[in-house]
């Protein structure tokens, strides 16, 4: 598993489309707070760091979390069917199942990254500009950013399992952009039907990863909250290795 | 007995109502260069997705290195490199971080082969060229440079010289053949390019339509070629008649360009020459022949089909 590790770690590090996204998106977390900057004047009114954490760098991510890693799985995962190494692959000798396993892992640890550069390069450049005036809590900080890799790992594997079935990467992307966009209003408007779909909706990676930026949790919804994207992200794998396993690779 | 290193029992793959493969009994003994040859969807490509696990058998048996259950052949597997319907490479890398991919996937410790795999198949000097500005022949030689990573004991190469120019075609030959007799690396090698098996292969297997017609080795093949006189006249109907008046035979046939091959009077083609020569016939050309793979091959298949 180790070497299959290695291997998916030298193509993401290789990949042209992940340091694009991670370029692009780094670019806009610095122009975004310079821009505030810039229009409201420095140091005349101090920017609230905590605000711009939990406002705009937590909500602004959440379109970042949920679309921009269809790109990279369109990319790292898909046009490996298209360009034909997915069979020097599956013919290395190696299992479908770890296979699958370490191409998710990473791709997991890509998105993962691209998830935090809103909130860790937003809120940093931010924290420097401003002087450090009113920082978020070290605690809610490290709270929400642990959160956000774990429900972009648990959208990675729905992304890894739909990379999967369609092996072809414009098709991948087209599907998966309208999936995520699609899925909180369908779901949304299946619950108003049918109780079934809000109570699924309501217990979604979906629903709960629009509550990270929460100041408390209550009784048992911290436990919630990590539980639906850990058991999001077993499920869409095993079922993702389990269709790989089947799959003929052409 | 002689060791195998590919076996198949009945090897089936059905697509709905359509036998890719039909009951095929395959063996490549080990030290051989195997020359699979069939048309366009005979099966070719489908019994080397089977072998290499890109595809799973319908019914049937796959034994690799002696190794046949699921397990066991995964692990087999990782004896042997492969070239599946063209070379697999990252585009947008260079032929040295292409290789180094490949080790990683292989597991290969230390990054020394990647040099030596470069020189071996001529790619050394290439630089940080990315593989996507490659030509053809390049992307072939870095697709056999990737199968030959790990030192695998079975080649399996489908298509390896497809686009090559005739110097490459050469090179890969020479390669190959080295690969064989110095290393002792066995290869399945399939290819619509039959004059270069010709001078490649050790053994052959013939499939159409997803059946095994023939295993056979070269001087098995050799044998079977059928053997004839190629005369060029200045007048073919007369030296028609003359064969079947003096010569008494009817066994030649006289192609539209006006050539005729002689299959009998094989043992005493001076006999044939002066009878030709005494009856006033000029002889431009006139030498044994034997008929070639792809003659044998559209004869084989030909007879099938019509048979």
């Amino acid at each position: 598993m180790g070497k299959l590790l290695k291997f998916e770690l030298f193509k993401l590090r290789k990949d042209r489309a992940f340091w694009t996204l991670v370029f692009g998106l780094i670019a806009a977390a610095v122009f975004y707070p310079m821009l505030i900057f810039f229009d409201e004047g420095f140091g005349t009114d101090p920017v609230s760091v905590r605000d711009l954490y939990t406002t705009t760098a937590l909500g602004g991510n959440n379109y970042i979390v949920r679309l921009v890693p269809c790109i990279l799985a369109g990319f790292f995962i898909s046009s490996e069917y298209s360009i034909g190494t997915m069979k020097s692959m599956g013919a290395s000798g190696n299992s479908r199942f770890r296979l699958f396993s370490a191409k998710l892992f990473v791709f997991s640890l890509g998105a993962a990254i691209i998830s935090l550069i809103f909130p860790v390069v937003m809120t940093g450049l931010t924290a420097i500009l401003s002087g450090f005036y009113d920082m978020p809590d070290l605690g809610y900080f490290l709270r929400t950013l642990g959160l956000t890799i774990l429900y972009a790992a648990a959208f990675s594997s729905l992304m890894a399992l739909a990379a999967s079935i369609f092996t072809d990467a414009g098709k991948t992307i087209g599907f998966l952009i309208l999936f995520f966009i699609l899925i909180d209003s369908i779901l949304y408007m299946l619950g108003q039907e049918f109780s079934f779909f809000e109570t699924i909706y309501n217990h979604s990676s979906f629903k709960l990863y629009l509550d990270i930026s929460k100041p408390e949790f209550g009784s048992g919804e911290l436990l919630k909250m990590l539980l639906v994207p850990l058991i999001t992200y077993v499920a869409a794998g095993l079922i993702g290795s389990f269709i790989f396993l089947k799959k003929e690779i052409k | 007995m002689e060791e195998f290193v590919l076996r198949t029992n009945n090897l089936t793959k059905q697509y709905k109502n359509q036998f890719a493969l039909n009951k095929v009994n395959l063996t490549i003994n080990k030290g051989s260069i195997y020359g699979f040859i069939g048309q366009n969807g005979a099966g070719k490509s489908t019994l080397i997705r089977l072998v290499t696990g890109l595809a799973f058998p319908t019914t049937g048996k796959i034994e690799l290195f002696g190794q046949s259950n699921k397990t066991e052949l995964i692990e087999a597997r990782r004896r042997i490199g492969t070239i599946i319907e063209g070379p697999a490479l990252y585009p947008h890398l260079s032929a040295a971080d292409n290789l180094e991919a490949h080790r990683l996937l292989k597991g290969i410790p230390g990054k020394e082969c990647i040099q030596k795999t470069l020189e071996i198949v001529g790619l050394q000097d290439i630089g940080k060229k990315k593989a996507k500005n490659f030509s053809l022949g390049m992307k072939q030689r870095l697709g056999i440079g990737i199968a030959l990573l790990g030192e695998p004991e079975f080649l399996i190469l489908d298509e390896p010289i497809n686009g090559l120019d005739p110097m490459g075609v050469v090179e890969i030959r020479e390669l190959l053949k080295k690969l064989n007799q110095e290393y002792g690396i066995t290869i399945l090698i399939s290819s619509h390019i039959l004059s270069e098996l010709h001078l490649l292969a050790t053994h052959y297997g013939i499939i159409h339509k997803g059946e095994l017609l023939e295993q056979l080795t070269a001087s098995e093949l050799n044998g079977k070629c059928q053997q004839y006189i190629h005369i060029k006249v200045d007048n073919p109907d007369r030296a028609a008649t003359i064969m079947e008046t003096v010569l008494g035979t009817t066994h030649y046939e006289v192609l539209p360009d006006g050539t005729i091959k002689l299959y009998s009077h094989l043992e005493a083609p001076s006999k044939v020459s002066k009878t030709l020569t005494d009856n006033a016939l000029l002889i431009e050309q006139f030498m044994p022949m034997g008929e070639d793979l792809e003659t044998y091959f559209t004869n084989r298949i030909g007879g099938v089909q019509h048979g």
